[in-house]
């Protein structure tokens, strides 16, 4: 067997980071575009099979030139999982309800112009709150 | 429509390019009108830490009538799963019309 040939390691080293590259680009693409699927459930899938195909590398033996591949793989897997632990969310029950009447508020709009909520009045209003543009 | 985001004025403003949107976005860097809400994320502060804010929103959609009163709360327990188009259309379509 010749001693150049590449390792299986390094081919699975290097198919797992295509497979983490290829969901995550999906992934961030879809987040750019406000377009997160209700089910995640295929997005969880590739991932946890990314880092899965990264760990399978490492324990045939990537080589030199697998290692990498294998370990960004892992991580970027592992990616999903991680922000999944820690989306819950908390807030306190003296939050707004429904009937109730809304707080006056002002704040900058994106034209560093103050908004008064008192423009809201005479209208229904859908108001949406966001984490931010990330 | 009325959007509340911890963004930065000018991040609003590229977002609002970028997505075509139309609607008063306002942005909330102290959290003042999330606190004013009682919408502020009492655990974990999940945003990248370059961003400054001292926490964040849950997010949150309500529709509120003429008179100011809340009608309609849908509120994320995860902020991965946030107020479907179709529910909040249907909300629309059920107290407004």
């Amino acid at each position: 067997m010749s001693e150049t040939m590449v390792k299986p390691g390094t081919i699975l080293g290097f198919l797992a980071l295509a497979i983490a590259a290829a969901t995550a680009g999906t992934w961030f693409y879809r987040v750019r575009m406000v377009d997160i699927p209700e089910d995640r459930t295929l997005f969880v899938i590739c991932f946890l099979a990314a880092a899965g195909v990264g760990i399978a590398a490492l324990v045939k033996g990537a080589g030199k030139l697998g290692v990498l591949p294998a370990l960004l793989a892992i991580v970027v897997g592992a990616f999903l999982p991680f922000t999944i632990a820690i989306s819950e969310q908390q807030v306190a029950t003296t939050g707004v309800q429904v009937g109730e009447t809304i707080p006056h508020f002002t704040a900058l709009d994106d034209r560093r112009e103050m908004f008064d909520s008192k423009n809201l009045a005479g209208r229904p209003v859908l108001m949406k709150f966001f984490r931010a543009h990330w | 429509m009325v959007t509340v985001s911890t963004d930065t004025p000018e991040e609003i403003r590229d977002r609002r390019y970028a997505h075509g949107l139309r609607a008063d976005m306002l942005s909330d860097r102290d959290l003042a009108v999330t606190d004013a809400f009682g919408l502020r994320n009492l655990g974990y502060h999940s945003g990248p830490p370059t961003d400054e804010v001292e926490a964040l929103p849950v997010p949150t959609s309500l529709l509120i009538d003429r008179d100011g009163k809340v009608l309609w709360v849908d509120q994320a327990e995860n902020y991965q799963r946030r107020s479907d188009p179709r529910v909040v259309l249907a909300a629309l379509k059920r107290h407004l019309d």
